[in-house]
């Protein structure tokens, strides 16, 4: 019964009459906020159900009151047309559902079959002790089934982001869940890991598994979903066949106003005099003989599968990380010494992981944004409480961030602000070269937009942009020219005119 | 996805042995060839004895800790275990009997320092700061601040047993080094430390009640100092009210130098006996050769100091030429 709903493809009416799990007028409030509003909700099994919405919408509420981290105030919710009560996690667990969290849920000093197990090792039957040969037995079958080769044994705190995902994502597979929930799983991979991903989605579905998906890509919503639901202010705008919408339309309801599908480069002006320029670079962490150079306002691409040394390159530029062989100069003169050098020579590094890199989540907003402007501010070394106040506040005015409170705490923020926060935290320091390492992931469509637009402000003014990106369209649509990396190599240069999805793509994946 | 071969994209990274290894086997060279009287075959028995008590604070001391954790009251409890067993053999009661009474009052602290920790969400430093001041109070309250003796020869004999040639307090102290190992290895509990150490929120999310394995860390602590007890109390065949405070100094000490770090849930029981092993021989090297007892302290602090800034110094070389 359950293939009938993918025969139709988008057709939307699902063959099943009674839901797998229903929501019904499901309501959760927290203080000041109505996270979820009256949502009501059906999910077949067979589908792939899209949620939409931008951060704030309740995407994020509904997936903890679906999986008993929440509980809701009003509604019901419904398995198979009986009433179900989820209070708590273990009772998600039982009725067989699993999340892929978007905030890692990995343990560092863990192993990953023990990670992938957390909560249900299994126990020799007499002894009551963990059986680890089956548990790494079965880890290494829901790994194989996902195409990784990782080592059962190794630590958690040893993988990169995108291995961390996958592995969260070898955690909810292996729970043979009949109701999968993935809250933006491609985030952290490659085209390459996306695509696999995609593959066992549509395994999955096949054999009759719910899946609830939440994603910023408006391409994956077409490529994978039967059905689509937005959410907007804790509200359900609409739910309707993936087939029968457009990227605008749905676009149109996330935010309550039209705005373009992607952020288009507004205007492209004359580049100046070379700023960085990197000469056969090589580094103890895997990057190889790269040469490349930015221009004042330019905004250049570094683009490449996940792996390909990108972000090392960044690192190496910033002096975070040893340089082997090669040289770094910036505006003419070769750089040496750690990151307070770099930074001197006017060097932003906005980076990937901004809730650990980038922000001091415990202090305001106002603390992160003067961080690395204090001695320009207050050259004598006097902090004045209302100088700095004011200075915050023009800077959060400059920068959109919402709520414009100076002293409210970094961590309450929605993941778009706190990127702005990092970004004007080197506007204050007067930056001349800023290095973005994916500064729109996680963030939801509005933010992204106004995140390229404040890029595009800073190329405006004479600064040059190194953009470090996974979203291909990004590149193809924000940036002057690209490089393309692959195995720690540039692969080649893509000027403007070359710049498409699939020229990246083909440098990337090319094998040498 | 193409996969070469001889290499996986996750491998299993082997980990550097903390410094403790090398600099714990100086010392114990230096020891043996320059202090008099060290290497006699006494001695040596002796060293066995000293750290069996030590280690067996420092097993459940190293789950604690491993869980973001810390346990201040571990010597005030020891001591107030071994108060109540020899109140109890004192009363007439069986060794049995006095080791289940020490029990239940190890335990009762344990459980209470892990709810609190656990479920009232306050900082261990503070609470086992509390619970240190009242088992204490309570050591001094029940003997009126004297030793407690007259014990009968049953605890005494206990103690000074051989069993195939290995001391019982030794023997009692290795049992509860492989039954740590066993729970830290073996079972959900040991797993469930190393996540409430490295992320509560993931244990949490897999359904587990990771309130209830919080709160059996610190019980476990508690019932360790129970039996343990039984060690302080045949040693001397008595009891003193605050002969054991002090003793979570050395058994923090010999888990921060067995390399278990204080946050993000890493750690291992093997530094931890290294390290049990090097403060003892260095406690005893620094007693055969006349040195006082708060000098000894003054070096076990540098010792700790010491073997910090090794390992991370040397975490710093690795990670940049990883």
């Amino acid at each position: 019964m359950t293939r009938d709903a993918n025969d139709g493809g988008g057709s939307g009416q699902p063959a099943s009459p009674v839901p797998l799990l229903a929501l019904r007028n499901v309501s959760k409030t927290f203080p000041g906020v109505r996270a979820l509003d009256d949502v009501s909700l059906e999910l077949h099994a067979g589908e792939v159900h899209m949620l939409l919405g931008e951060n704030g919408a309740g995407k994020s509420t509904l997936i903890k009151v679906l999986y008993g981290a929440y509980r809701a105030d009003a509604g019901t919710i419904l398995y198979e047309g009986k009433r179900v009560d989820i209070a708590r996690p273990a009772d998600a667990r039982r009725l067989g559902i699993a999340v892929i969290f978007q905030e890692f849920s990995l343990v560092p000093f863990l192993d990953l079959a023990q990670n992938i197990f957390l909560g249900r090792e299994p126990r020799r039957l007499l002894t009551r002790l963990i059986d680890h040969a089956r548990m790494h037995r079965e880890a290494r079958a829901v790994l194989d089934e996902l195409g990784l080769d990782y080592d059962t044994r190794a630590l958690a705190v040893d993988l990169g982001i995108a291995q961390q995902q996958m592995v969260e994502i070898a955690k909810a597979l292996s729970q043979r869940a009949r109701i999968l929930v993935m809250d933006e799983p491609t985030a952290a991979l490659s085209e390459r890991e996306s695509n696999a991903l995609f593959a066992l989605i549509r395994q999955l579905r096949a054999s009759g598994v719910a899946i609830v998906y939440i994603s910023h890509r408006m391409q994956e919503v077409f490529e994978l979903g039967d059905r689509v639901t937005v959410l907007r202010d804790g509200r359900r705008v609409a739910t309707l066949p993936a087939g029968e919408a457009t990227p605008d339309q749905l676009i149109g309801m996330m935010v309550g106003r039209a705005v373009g599908a992607v952020y288009k480069r507004r205007r492209y002006g004359t580049v100046g005099k070379i700023v960085l320029d990197v000469r056969g670079l090589t580094t103890a962490t895997g990057v190889r003989d790269v040469d490349l150079n930015v221009r004042e306002g330019e905004i250049v691409g570094l683009s490449g599968l996940i792996g390909a040394g990108r972000t090392e390159v960044a690192r190496a530029i910033f002096g975070a990380d040893a340089i082997v062989a090669g040289e770094v100069q910036i505006s003419g003169a070769v750089v040496e010494g750690g990151p307070e050098q770099i930074v001197a020579r006017g060097v932003a590094l906005i980076p990937e992981n901004r809730k650990l890199e980038g922000l001091a989540l415990k202090r305001s907003v106002q603390d992160n944004l003067l961080v690395a402007s204090l001695w320009k501010l207050f050259p004598r070394g006097w902090y004045r409480a209302g100088a700095a106040y004011r200075h915050a506040r023009a800077l959060i005015d400059r920068l959109r961030v919402t709520p414009p409170a100076p002293r409210r705490l970094a961590r309450v923020l929605s993941g778009g602000n706190q990127q702005k926060v990092v970004i004007g935290k080197w506007l204050a320091a007067g930056c001349r070269l800023f290095l973005f390492d994916e500064p729109t992931r996680g963030i939801d469509v509005g933010a992204k937009s106004e995140i390229f637009a404040l890029i595009e402000g800073l190329v405006e003014h004479g600064a040059a942009v190194l953009l470090i990106s996974s979203e291909l369209t990004e590149i193809v649509h924000v940036c002057d020219r690209a490089y393309v990396m692959r195995a720690g190599r540039i692969g080649g240069e893509l000027d403007r005119a070359e710049l498409s999805e699939e020229n990246i793509l083909r440098l990337a994946m090319h094998e040498r | 996805m193409p996969v070469s071969a001889s290499s996986r994209s996750v491998e299993r990274l082997a980990r550097p042995l903390p410094a403790i290894l090398p600099i714990g086997l100086l010392l114990v060279a230096g020891a043996f060839f320059a202090v008099n009287g060290f290497a006699s075959a006494r001695n040596l028995a002796n060293l066995g004895l000293q750290a069996s008590i030590l280690l067996m604070l420092a097993m459940p001391m190293t789950l604690i800790i491993m869980s973001e954790g810390l346990d201040l009251s571990a010597g005030a409890v020891l001591s107030l275990c071994s108060v109540v067993m020899a109140e109890s053999l004192a009363g007439g009661h069986g060794i049995a009997s006095a080791l289940a009474a020490s029990i239940a009052v190890g335990l009762a602290f344990g459980v209470a320092n892990g709810a609190m920790v656990s479920l009232l969400a306050l900082p261990p430093f503070v609470v086992t700061l509390g619970t240190l001041g009242i088992a204490e109070g309570a050591s001094l309250v029940l003997t009126e601040g004297n030793a407690v003796s007259g014990l009968g020869s049953g605890i005494a004999t206990l103690y000074a047993l051989d069993v195939f040639g290995v001391p019982f307090p030794l023997l009692v102290a290795l049992a509860t080094w492989l039954a740590t190992y066993l729970l830290l290895h073996y079972t959900r509990f040991g797993t469930y430390v190393f996540a409430i150490g490295g992320n509560r929120d993931a244990l949490v999310l897999a359904g587990a009640p990771a309130w209830a394995y919080h709160i059996a860390i610190y019980a476990f602590g508690g019932l360790v100092s129970g039996v343990a007890a039984l060690l302080l109390t045949g040693r001397m065949n008595a009891a003193h009210p605050t002969v054991a405070i002090g003793m979570e100094f050395d058994a923090i000490a010999a888990v921060v130098l067995g390399g278990t770090s204080f946050e993000r849930g890493d750690g291992r029981l093997l530094g931890t006996v290294l390290g049990v092993a090097t403060i003892t021989v260095l406690r005893n090297a620094l007693d055969l050769l006349g040195v006082e007892s708060s000098l000894q302290v003054v070096s076990i602090g540098a010792l700790i100091l010491l073997v910090i800034v090794i390992d991370s110094l040397r975490k710093s070389r690795r990670v940049q030429t990883a």
